[in-house]
């Protein structure tokens, strides 16, 4: 590559610098581009081309369309607003007034991140301590442990949310029966236990395929450190403590990110679980009370900017978690 | 929680489904194909008609067969939490709805907004009036407009296992008063006379409209919302003191946890309405034969006041393509002695025809009752209805309002008639927010 770097005539600048202006010329400006390149790039081009028209038009399209919408809001002409004229009238920022000044999307909004405190450090723990202890256990049933912990993410949430639904419904319920029999009261269903019911469906469902991402990095961990840690006499214990642990940790602020932006959006399992349970209302969670604005009250105005408000929050929350956690694992080196 | 990034498409929920779909339907409109058109002798055409009731096909098949011109397709929606009517919204609102759809009375008004319904009025549905019970073709009546031909009601009235209560000694209660007594008599063996679901508005509204309540009124161009009067807080705190004395369960109803009380008598009465026979039979075979329908308790010993819970129409969109064909099937699927024969085998209910049937044909699950001819209970129930209720625009918002109100105040222990207060409150913010002229009543 280039022979100044190694030659170190300027002290005062450092090495590290001199090959970014070769790397930069090797994208180069347009008249150094050859004729190969510009083939590149229109293959490229061809290539991507699909990907990025299914992305705009099933992604950039409903959310500009889902912006425009909460920018808007109905009027009625015509008597009793019946039969009259319907326009669409440009409302500014109503609508996110209007989602901001509703209570119960605002509890719904607290619900999930109490919600989100409790259940995604628990998952992660017994994610990770499921993952070492498969990792490290030398067994033959391995395989049948990790496929067996991982088969609730192979069914629906929905189907997941029915199933447990049943465990839960007293009268029903082997479980509230035979707590009933031995005196013991259990309502799964009340205003204070239906969330951590639906939390109970969540780690069940998810448990299994954080901790399948786990593994996955856990194997990638090279076999000469372990051995290295073996001659320096430390323990499984500290392996675990002190090479696993910080080598997993970007898999683990991975299935942190995706658990975050999951709990935000919330939403079969508390609608599978509405009926059985009074305590569930219409904004139980945001995503919810965003369904009931857009399909009970046929207002889609005002979901509209409930779901843009969700996916600011989500923004904020991921990349807010991403940059306190990617922070960190700078500091570790 | 999710699963990969690409689920973050999810954030969106309601509103990316809605505009996708709104997006895609809109693609399908063919724009000015869809002028409506008077059918030429002898062209053949075909309407689609959205609806959901079990056995809806077998009189539109009788149709088909009786005009092989006018070739009328059922597409069946789901009716699980009002899906039907937000799929029917989107179709409005993307301009390709279907030519008829099934449509329950409370919810007539929230169509008539998007201007969704075609006005049969002009088209001389008028003469068709004699046919339907007066009350029912009322609900279709907006000023000097007819938005739809009205298919069945549901008269309301009380279900009970009779063998328990003969067996506790209870006597069948004839009014509120007695009913309260009732509650005490089998909650001292062990049982809970009934639920109180927080989340079912419309049998409250029932119940309110039984007491003598007009939720909805208009006056010149300005909807009147009347929650919070006199009957329905009474109604209200009626409920309250059962609830408060823990005479009811507050569980919901018709969900898996009632049919199990319904089975094992820890629930031995239902205050319901004339369709809710197909459900018993449906949902406990067990109790066959022990079931006996009773008039609903009056809050007067004596009066006749009834209510209705349920029942629907059968609507023509504003878009359809032939709309005196689609009338005349309308009328036909509801009046037709044959094809309300069939309606009535399918368990749909009470017919709103005035003819072409005895109630004797309704008793369609006499054994269940013991022999009982119980549908002349709920005939005479169908008699002494209340004509003068009025159902408003956002029935359904309304109904969830209430929900979530009398679910937190069950929690809270804050009044049932807060839970009117504030549900007329937001209602009328609702309807504001619609953009239609609303007052307090």
């Amino acid at each position: 590559m280039n022979r100044e770097v190694l030659s170190r005539d300027t002290p005062s600048r450092p090495a590290a610098v001199t090959p970014r202006p070769a790397r930069r010329n090797r994208r180069g400006p347009r008249r150094r581009a050859s004729r190969a390149g510009a083939r590149n790039a229109r293959a490229t081009a061809a290539f991507t081309l699909p990907f990025f028209a299914l992305f705009g038009l099933c992604f950039l399209a409903p959310i500009g369309y889902a912006l425009h919408q909460s920018l808007f809001t109905t009027e009625r002409t015509g008597p009793l607003g019946l039969g009259g004229q319907e326009r669409e009238v440009f409302a500014g920022l109503a609508n996110y007034a209007h989602a901001l000044a509703d209570d119960r999307f605002l509890t719904g909004f607290g619900r999930v991140l109490l919600f989100g405190a409790v259940q995604i450090p628990l998952m992660i723990v017994l994610a990770t301590a499921l993952a070492l202890l498969l990792e490290s256990a030398s067994a033959r049933a391995v395989p049948f442990f990790r496929s067996a912990f991982f088969l609730p993410y192979g069914v629906p949430g929905v189907i997941a949310s029915i199933l447990w639904g049943f465990l839960y419904v007293p009268g029903i319920s082997p479980l509230v029966k035979i707590a009933g029999a031995v005196g013991w009261d259990l309502d799964f269903l009340s205003r204070g236990t239906v969330l951590w019911s639906i939390a109970n469906i969540v780690t069940w469902q998810f448990t299994g395929y954080n901790m399948l991402v786990l593994i996955a990095q856990l194997k990638a961990v090279p076999g000469e450190l372990y051995e290295a840690a073996r001659i320096d006499g430390a323990n499984a214990w500290q392996v675990a403590r002190h090479i696993k642990l910080p080598l997993i940790r970007p898999a683990l602020v991975l299935t942190g990110v995706f658990s975050i932006i999951g709990t935000l959006q919330l939403f079969a399992e508390p609608m599978v679980l509405r009926p059985l349970a009074s305590a569930i209302d219409s904004g139980f969670t945001p995503n919810l009370h965003a369904y009931s604005e857009a399909f009970v009250g046929n207002n889609q105005h005002a979901a509209a900017a409930e779901a843009v408000l969700l996916a600011l929050v989500a923004c904020v929350l991921s990349f807010g978690f991403l940059r306190l956690a990617g922070g960190r694992a700078k500091e570790h080196g | 929680m999710t699963s990969n990034p690409l689920h973050r498409r999810t954030v969106l929920g309601g509103a990316a489904a809605l505009a996708a779909g709104f997006a895609l339907a809109g693609c399908g409109d063919d724009g000015d194909g869809r002028a409506p058109q008077e059918r030429k002798k002898g062209q053949r055409i075909s309407l689609t008609f959205w609806s959901w009731v079990p056995g809806i096909d077998k009189p539109v098949d009788l149709w088909n067969r009786k005009n092989p011109d006018v070739q009328v397709t059922v597409e069946k929606v789901s009716a699980v939490n009002g899906q039907q009517y937000a799929k029917m919204h989107a179709a409005i609102k993307a301009g390709n709805p279907p030519d008829l759809g099934q449509i329950e009375f409370p919810v007539l008004p929230s169509f008539l907004l998007d201007n969704g319904l075609l006005d049969l009025a002009p088209l001389g549905a008028a003469r068709h009036k004699g046919k339907f019970s007066g009350w029912q073709w009322q609900q279709s009546v907006f000023g000097k407009s007819l938005y739809a031909i009205p298919q069945a009601s549901g008269p309301m009235g009380l279900f009970l296992r009779q063998d328990l209560f003969d067996k506790w000694d209870v006597p069948t209660p004839r009014t509120w008063d007695e009913y309260e007594s009732a509650a005490k008599a089998v909650r001292r063996k062990g049982a809970w006379i009934e639920t109180f679901a927080p989340t079912n508005g419309n049998r409250f509204a029932g119940l309110a409209w039984q007491a003598g309540a007009k939720w909805y009124g208009t006056h010149g161009d300005t909807w009147i919302v009347h929650l919070d009067d006199e009957p329905t807080r009474r109604v209200a705190d009626y409920w309250e003191s059962l609830v408060r004395q823990k005479l009811v369960k507050t569980i919901p109803d018709r969900q898996n946890a009632w049919y199990k009380d319904l089975q094992t008598g820890a629930i031995p009465a239902w205050v319901g309405a004339s369709w809710g026979d197909a459900l018993l039979v449906g949902n406990a075979p067990g109790t066959k034969g022990k079931w006996r329908a009773a008039p609903l308790p009056q809050w007067k010993a004596g009066e006749q006041a009834f209510a209705n819970w349920g029942g629907s129409t059968t609507a023509v969109f504003a878009k359809a393509r032939y709309p005196k064909d689609a009338l005349d099937f309308a009328v036909w699927l509801n009046t037709d002695p044959e094809s309300v024969k069939l309606l009535i085998d399918g368990g749909y209910g009470f017919p709103s025809a005035k003819t072409g049937y005895a109630t004797t044909d309704l008793d369609v699950d006499k054994d269940f009752f013991g022999g009982q001819a119980y549908s002349k209970v709920f005939a005479d129930a169908g008699a002494h209805v209340d004509t003068s209720w009025r159902w408003g625009p956002g029935v359904d918002t309304l109904y969830q309002r209430l929900g979530d109100a009398f679910t937190d105040a069950l929690a809270d222990g804050s009044s049932f008639r807060s839970v009117l207060t504030k549900v007329q409150r937001q209602t009328l913010a609702d309807l504001k927010g619609k953009g239609l002229k609303v007052a307090s009543g």
